[in-house]
């Protein structure tokens, strides 16, 4: 272990992170190559760069201290959150902390971690069954920047400690020798450090500086002692302090800058008019009315070239192909749109679009009943299901239905960008900063097809895209992929020297949102004559992202592109063969469902893909959550027995869920192990830095309990009046646990009132308590919309809806009267906060309209089924 | 396209555009004041909310040329330092905070006459005001409480 602190001088850094080039900056890094283990040699990594140098910390002349935060801030807080944790192990005083977003740049900005392990560590499952070299990393450098999957905290909350209690510590040495007394003897308080008997006055550390940089690197020991105890923490895991971690302060004021707010000199702004049919192509256009609109300056077919054809299924991030309408301002743009658009032909004739052009959504649910009506592939059994449905005195079955959805984040996907000779400078707001840079260095550049996987071509983009990421106006997942950044691209390459942006209407967010998948559930549960379970059967059908990541194999494809997308979609993450779900999406509620019941089958039913399927706020947990969590309570009414204690039977006794021994070969489990990774070093000490995060029913339990005590639920049961009623449901994704009790009220028009919503989360150690309360807030009201309100809808191979007023979310007065939260305090690992509080909503709302004596509910939105909201 | 004279947070700013061109797109792309953001086009979400004589209106259905007969107060003009401002930093209201500056010019006409009258908003009142902006992460709970302090606020 290295942790060094030294003089970063490369004068790009300091000027892309607005440093300024007259100040000393002090970078800190901690590379991994000292461990002393034998290591595979770094260039054989497959995965992950193990970046040096990568100054996460600049401290300035004065002392004041900017730290660099490379994750996407989306209104998860999670830059302050992140820069909080290094803040408190370091010591800084917050006042004097001020933080930078880092351009996209794995290998500058890219943490791998935890560390590559050598060959002959006994990896746990469901790493276990992987080649060594991957994934060494839970989250390798080069997608270090990637913000998704709830997984900031949980990946970066040790780095970011090893960060700031290094350089706390060079700082105590550097005071030490000044003094000519033992480190022992010193102690580091609000960027001051101290003598513990008041020998020597406190010396700030701008007074540091240069004998914090001739401290040599700690030792893997000595770092692990230099981290603070919790007790000493000061910002992590506090209630009440008096520093706010978020971004508030220059949001209320309008003052901070989103995707769009970017004005460069010359700039042209482009509204695209895009083909409503996947994978469809441009025939034709007449650009004489739009270029006649005062403002308008050009008007052109954005066209990517690519083996794939036009943005669709199986194309990835690539764009639906339009045409630009390029003008010195939005509104120009927009008037010039609607001129050009009646005289658009559309070019349906590929293999692909001429299928996706038959699409109909609203038929297609019966594609899935269907689909689920037979066998599927088996994903998990135990036991005989046949004989547990055998032996049953009584069977509940049900289906349940999850349309497509769209994440709609409030600010609509936007890119600027420029080309300036052979260099590409570009804005955006992307949760997805590496393949942004990269794709966009693909169209404006050009990269042969055998180069897609190639590290020296990635390495050559890096230097020609700047890609500058201001925050985001909500993410959700859309802005995880980076089709409408191709299309300014496009249009800077297509316009040389002249900044463009390309800026989306909601209209077009609605339409060309990847929405989430369209599913269908079947389940069937036996009981004996006691009520309990004898058996569950669960099938699964979904549209998968992967069919939007990875063609499906084509007629119109060369045999090889068939052959080199298959292969790659049964490597990635144990994909599923087309038209069935990936692991990602399987491990989401479906192969770690945690009932304890003496039989179980869950099979997974195939599903083809017409429209670009992506995914949102806890994916495929919105589907799987609520057929499972409403089944529970519906089995519980079956057996006459209440929700609440029925599920906790039903989830059973503390254990961990030993997934492998029931048939799943490889669970996905958010990328993290299930088990510590030990890695030996120095003899017989243990390199211990990563915790294990497996399925653990036993917390489930407790956020049960939890959330029965804070609803006062035993107390309210059949005391409530008619009309009004509890419902629960409860989850884990994401690594987090959460349960959530609605308190609703239904009157005889149907009108629908969530009176109090109590919501207990256990997501490991809340870093920002704050934070995660506001999470939990917001996804609770996410979760409402996708229940009561959302749907997406396709006909003709075209999405129907286009705006708020066609696609409603929720609004301030269909917010839960009271919204009752707390963290369940543990000692485990931070994990996932943004998504996991989504899921539980919808299946908890449907199993309290019921208790309310409404009727029961199995698909979204709600809305559809008679809800008046 | 003429020349169009705004009266913008205190200041006299010309603009030559057409004035059908709604108000939004004069302030945004015109004059550069970014604070009013563009989130549906159709008065549906609130994100564009301004102040026209004191009056929440969205500028992105508002043309520019009804606009230059009035008082035009933007998030930018608000001062910094309006007890809504405070309260939604106090409160910790914003998570992405797209949404925020919108929500703030709409709230502020409510929190105005409650403090000019020394009364405090209703749930409905705040209902009524706050039901045309959206905020797709949420934060509806903080809003509300943040409107009934800035109310209450004593300055």
């Amino acid at each position: 272990m290295k942790a060094t602190i030294y003089q970063v001088t490369r004068r790009d850094f300091l000027r892309q992170t607005g440093v300024g080039a007259g100040a000393l900056v002090l970078g800190c890094t901690i590379a991994p190559d000292a461990l002393a283990i034998d290591l595979p040699s770094l260039s054989e990594l497959k995965h992950g760069i193990p970046v040096k140098d990568v100054p996460f910390v600049a401290i300035k002349l004065n002392g004041d201290i900017v730290i660099i935060t490379h994750r996407a801030e989306m209104g998860q807080g999670i830059r302050s959150s992140l820069a909080a944790v290094l803040a408190d192990e370091m010591e800084a005083d917050w006042k004097r902390v001020s933080l930078r977003q880092a351009p996209a740049d794995s290998t500058k900005f890219g943490v791998a971690f935890p560390y590559p392990v050598p060959p002959e560590t006994q990896l746990p499952y469901p790493y276990a069954k992987r080649d060594v070299d991957k994934p060494l990393f839970i989250v390798p450098a080069d997608v270090a920047q990637f913000t998704d999957s709830s997984r900031s905290m949980a990946a970066y909350y040790m780095p970011m400690r090893f960060y700031g209690a290094a350089l706390r510590r060079a700082f105590i040495h550097a005071a030490a020798k000044k003094w000519g007394v033992d480190p022992s003897e010193c102690y580091a308080e609000q960027h001051k450090v101290k003598h513990k008997g008041n020998a020597h006055r406190p010396l700030d550390y701008r007074r540091l500086l240069l004998g914090a940089q001739k401290v040599p690197a700690p030792t893997y020991d000595q770092l692990l002692d230099a981290l603070k105890k919790p007790n000493e923490w000061r910002y992590i895991n506090k209630e009440k302090v008096r520093e706010t971690f978020n971004d508030a302060a220059d949001m209320v004021t309008g003052k901070v800058q989103y995707g769009a707010d970017f004005i460069l000199p010359g700039m042209l702004t482009a509204m695209i008019e895009r083909c409503p049919v996947a994978n469809g192509d441009v025939k034709s256009f007449d650009a004489t009315e739009a270029l006649q609109v005062p403002g308008v300056v050009r008007v052109m077919k954005v066209s990517i070239p690519s083996p794939l054809g036009p943005g669709g299924v199986g194309t990835a991030f690539l764009p639906h192909a339009g045409v630009a309408v390029l003008a010195t301002n939005t509104w120009a743009a927009w008037q010039g749109r609607r001129k050009l658009k009646p005289t658009i032909v559309w070019d349906l004739s590929s293999e692909v679009a001429a299928a996706n052009k038959d699409y109909d959504s609203v038929k297609y649910r019966r594609t899935l009943e269907e689909s689920t009506a037979k066998p599927g592939i088996h994903v998990r059994h135990r036991g005989d299901v046949d004989s547990g449905f055998a032996q049953a005195a009584s069977v509940v079955e049900a289906g349940y239905y999850v349309p497509h959805l769209g994440q709609a984040p409030m600010e609509p996907p936007v890119a600027t960008a420029v080309l300036k000779g052979d260099h590409l400078e570009v804005w955006t707001p992307t949760q997805n900063p590496d393949v942004a840079q990269w794709l966009a260095g693909f169209v404006a550049f050009g990269v042969p097809a055998d180069k897609w996987e190639d590290e020296a071509a990635k390495a050559e983009m890096r230097k020609k895209v700047t890609l500058h990421m201001p925050l985001l106006g909500g993410g959700f997942g859309r802005k995880s992929k980076p089709d409408y950044v191709a299309e300014a691209a496009f249009l800077a390459k297509e316009n040389p020297g002249v900044p463009v942006r390309v800026q989306w209407t909601r209209e077009d967010d609605i339409r060309f949102a990847y929405h989430n998948a369209v599913s269908h559930q079947y389940l069937k549960a036996g009981l004996g004559a006691d009520g309990r379970p004898t058996a569950l059967l669960q099938r699964s059908a979904f549209t998968s992202l992967f069919a939007t990541l990875f063609p499906p194999p084509r007629k119109g494809f060369p045999a090889d592109l068939n052959s080199m997308f298959e292969k790659k979609r049964s490597e990635f993450r144990l994909g599923g063969k087309y038209p069935y779900g990936s692991s990602i999406e399987r491990s989401q509620g479906l192969e770690d469902m945690p009932f304890d019941v003496p039989t179980l089958r869950i099979e997974n039913c195939g599903a083809p893909s017409y429209i670009r399927v992506g995914w949102m706020r806890s994916v495929a947990n919105v589907y799987h959550a609520f057929a499972i969590c409403s089944f529970a309570d519906e089995m519980a009414r079956a057996a006459g027995r209440d929700p609440k204690d029925y599920l906790l039977e039903l989830i059973g006794p503390g254990r961990i869920l030993e997934l492998e021994n029931e048939g799943v070969e490889e669970y996905y489990n958010n990328e993290f192990p299930t088990a510590k990774i030990d890695v030996p070093f120095s003899g017989s000490k243990v390199f211990q830095v990563v915790g294990g995060y497996p399925p653990d029913t036993a917390r489930l339990r407790k956020v049960v309990e939890e959330v029965a005590r804070m609803s006062d639920w035993d107390a309210k049961k059949g005391t409530l009046p008619s009309g009004r009623g509890l419902g629960i449901a409860a989850h884990r994704s994401f690594l987090s646990y959460v349960a959530l009790v609605l308190d609703v009220s239904i009157n005889d028009k149907n009108e629908l009132t969530i009176n109090e919503a109590h919501c207990a989360i256990d997501c490991g150690l809340a870093v920002n308590i704050d934070r995660v309360v506001a999470q939990v807030e917001g996804g609770i009201n996410y979760g409402l919309s996708m229940a009561v309100l959302g749907e997406i809808t396709v006909k003709g191979g075209a999405v129907e809806q286009s705006n708020f007023d066609n696609y409603p979310v929720l609004r301030i007065h269909q917010t839960p009267k009271k919204v009752n939260i707390h963290i369940v305090q543990t000692d485990f690992d931070p994990t996932g906060v943004g998504e996991p509080p989504t899921p539980v909503v919808a299946p908890a709302l449907a199993n309290a309209i019921v208790a309310a004596g409404g009727r029961r509910i199995r698909e979204m939105p709600f809305r559809n089924q008679n809800v008046v909201f | 396209m003429s020349v169009i004279q705004l009266h913008v947070n205190g200041t006299i700013r010309s603009v030559n555009v057409d004035g059908n061109m709604p108000l939004l797109w004069a302030l945004r792309d015109i004059l550069g004041l970014t604070g009013t953001k563009f989130g549906c086009g159709v008065a549906q979400c609130g994100a564009c909310t301004v102040h026209l004589n004191g009056k929440a209106v969205r500028s992105c259905v508002t043309d520019v040329g009804v606009a230059a007969l009035a008082k035009i107060t933007t998030i930018e003009g608000l001062g910094g330092d309006h007890p809504c401002q405070l309260m939604w930093i106090d409160g910790g209201v914003p998570q992405c905070g797209f949404c925020q500056p919108g929500q703030i010019m709409a709230a502020v006409p409510l929190v105005d006459m409650c403090r000019d009258k020394n009364i405090l908003p209703t749930d409905e009142q705040i209902d009524d005001v706050m039901r045309g902006n959206i905020c797709r992460c949420g934060t509806y709970p903080r809003i509300r409480e943040a409107i009934k302090k800035a109310a209450g606020v004593t300055s």
